[in-house]
């Protein structure tokens, strides 16, 4: 699994109509990194996302997961949303395996498994719950154990924190980097808070539209793990500063 | 098992058929109507217990008949709505047939049904599926076609085919409009199987003995027959309403019995 969750774009472009939704991009990011992307609305993040996801087909490019060319096709990426989507009629058992029971058999392993991530992360005690009587905060956790049990090298999680109040998303990115540091997993992360993608990652990227394409490629350097503290430190204000300036920038233009 | 919520979901309706009682028994006693045009309540009772020998055949013919016009017609809704859910072509064609289907009076239904099927089981039944399928296909319709876009993104992202998609992910979110259209068909089913027992009259049914009863000016056995046609109605939509009790469990707890169902101990 060593560089299963590399991911590599080369020159992949998609065009919608008249217009340019993303401009031929190439990039290449490292297994096991944390990476975020932040951009206004329309800066094509949303299509990167959908291409990488093979929901949708470049019109150029290819897409390539670990050594595979995975170019428009589905099923090997782990995927989460702002909307959590569990499903009322299972439980957080039962939501934490429905990857499983979407693609094959659920068989006793993916259930152990599953309750080995649950307890491990503090759903334990909420196993045989429905989401109906879960917090937000708590639906998010069943959502990315969800995201996590397929064993999918590369997780593409958009916005996963957006709908949330800001003391629990503090928590759940305090969790979440805590999923990521024992899960080895690579992650691509969107999110409009500059904060939370300078707080979690190894690499941000800034997009811009009209054409969407990556404008800047920063490498966070902060020390690991990161805490309350991480958030006042000059070195984090001061790359929070150089992206809210990037993004500025192309707005006025 | 939680007895204040028993008693809770009980005591609503034991009071509203009290009050229907009593209204009944009120306008009858205080405004002197004659007991050969509405009996009292306890009288219309007695008319059915006492010909019990009589009522239970033809009420049990009756049964019958809405029994198997309510299986066919949920089969025929449940196909209708999920070809039409997945075949958007075969749904614009097909559904003014559907609507016109309904448009037609039970009763001029009736009379071809009796000249095709003649005068068996075959014709009431064929009524109660013809009024059942209908709400049933459309509700059901509603219901796959408002199932979360999102979740379908989300299988189709995780790599499951269609069919793992309708199973896991379609039918279970539409099982309330479902139930909502099995509803509604179990209440009328009966009024389709008294219909048809009119139009195509076999010599003896609960709809022909109170005909026979108004004709005898016995208002008791008028009103005790009526009261057992809505009894199977009742029945029926009970019957619905406790199967979608059952197969819905996480409308009404918050977590789920470990059992025969998720199955297995807990996997420490």
């Amino acid at each position: 699994m060593a560089s299963a969750g590399a991911l590599d774009l080369r020159g992949v472009s998609k065009q919608f109509g008249e217009t340019v939704a993303l401009a031929p991009t190439d990039l290449s990011i490292e297994p096991g990194t944390f990476v975020s992307i932040v951009g206004p609305s329309g800066c094509g993040k949303s299509t990167l996302f959908n291409v990488i996801a093979g929901l949708l087909t470049p019109d150029r490019g290819n897409v390539l997961v670990g050594d595979t060319d995975v170019t428009g096709a589905t099923g090997h990426v782990g995927y989460m949303l702002q909307k959590d989507l569990l499903v009322p009629w299972r439980t957080v058992l039962g939501n934490i395996t429905l990857g499983a029971r979407l693609t094959r058999r659920v068989t006793a392993s993916d259930k152990a498994q599953a309750t080995e991530f649950a307890t491990k992360y503090g759903l334990g005690d909420f196993l045989d719950h429905y989401p109906g009587s879960l917090s937000g905060g708590m639906r998010q956790r069943v959502a990315l154990m969800r995201t996590l049990a397929l064993n999918q090298p590369l997780l593409l999680l958009d916005e996963p924190f957006g709908a949330l109040d800001a003391q629990t998303r503090f928590d759940m990115q305090q969790w979440l980097l805590q999923v990521w540091r024992d899960s080895q997993r690579t992650v691509l992360f969107i999110t409009h808070d500059v904060d939370e993608a300078v707080f979690l990652s190894d690499r941000v990227l800034v997009m811009s539209p009209r054409p969407g394409r990556v404008v800047d490629d920063l490498t966070i350097n902060l020390p690991r793990p990161r805490t309350l503290e991480t958030l006042t430190s000059p070195e984090f204000t001061a790359l929070k500063a150089t992206i809210l300036r990037q993004l500025h920038a192309e707005r006025v233009q | 098992m939680n007895w204040r919520r028993v008693l809770r979901n009980v005591f609503g309706p034991i009071v509203s058929l009290a009050a229907v009682i009593g209204i009944w028994q009120a306008i009858i006693v205080w405004g002197h109507v004659a007991s050969y045009i509405a009996p009292r309540p306890l009288v219309a009772l007695q008319a059915i217990t006492s010909n019990w020998s009589i009522l239970w055949p033809l009420t049990s013919w009756t049964i019958k008949e809405t029994v198997y016009g309510l299986v066919a017609g949920a089969v025929i809704g449940v196909v209708f709505g999920v070809i039409m859910a997945k075949v958007p072509l075969l749904a614009r064609t097909v559904y003014p047939v559907l609507i016109m289907s309904q448009a037609i009076p039970i009763v001029a239904l009736a009379l071809p049904l009796v000249l095709i099927l003649g005068f068996s089981l075959m014709p009431k039944v064929v009524i109660v599926a013809w009024i059942v399928f209908f709400p049933v296909t459309v509700n059901l319709l509603d219901g796959l076609n408002n199932v979360d876009k999102d979740l379908l993104t989300l299988a189709r992202v995780l790599g499951a085919s269609r069919l793992k998609t309708f199973f896991v992910i379609e039918v279970p979110g539409a099982i309330t409009p479902l139930f909502s259209g099995l509803k509604i068909g179990a209440t009328y089913a009966v009024t389709g199987a008294i219909i048809a027992e009119l139009a195509a009259s076999s010599g003896s049914s609960l709809a022909e003995y109170q005909r026979a009863q108004a004709g005898q000016l016995n208002a008791a056995g008028v009103y005790g027959t009526t009261i057992l046609m809505t009894a199977i109605g009742i029945s029926w939509f009970l019957l619905m309403l406790g199967a979608e009790y059952m197969a819905t469990p996480w409308r009404r707890r918050s977590v789920a019995r470990r059992g025969w169902r998720s199955g297995k101990q807990k996997v420490q």
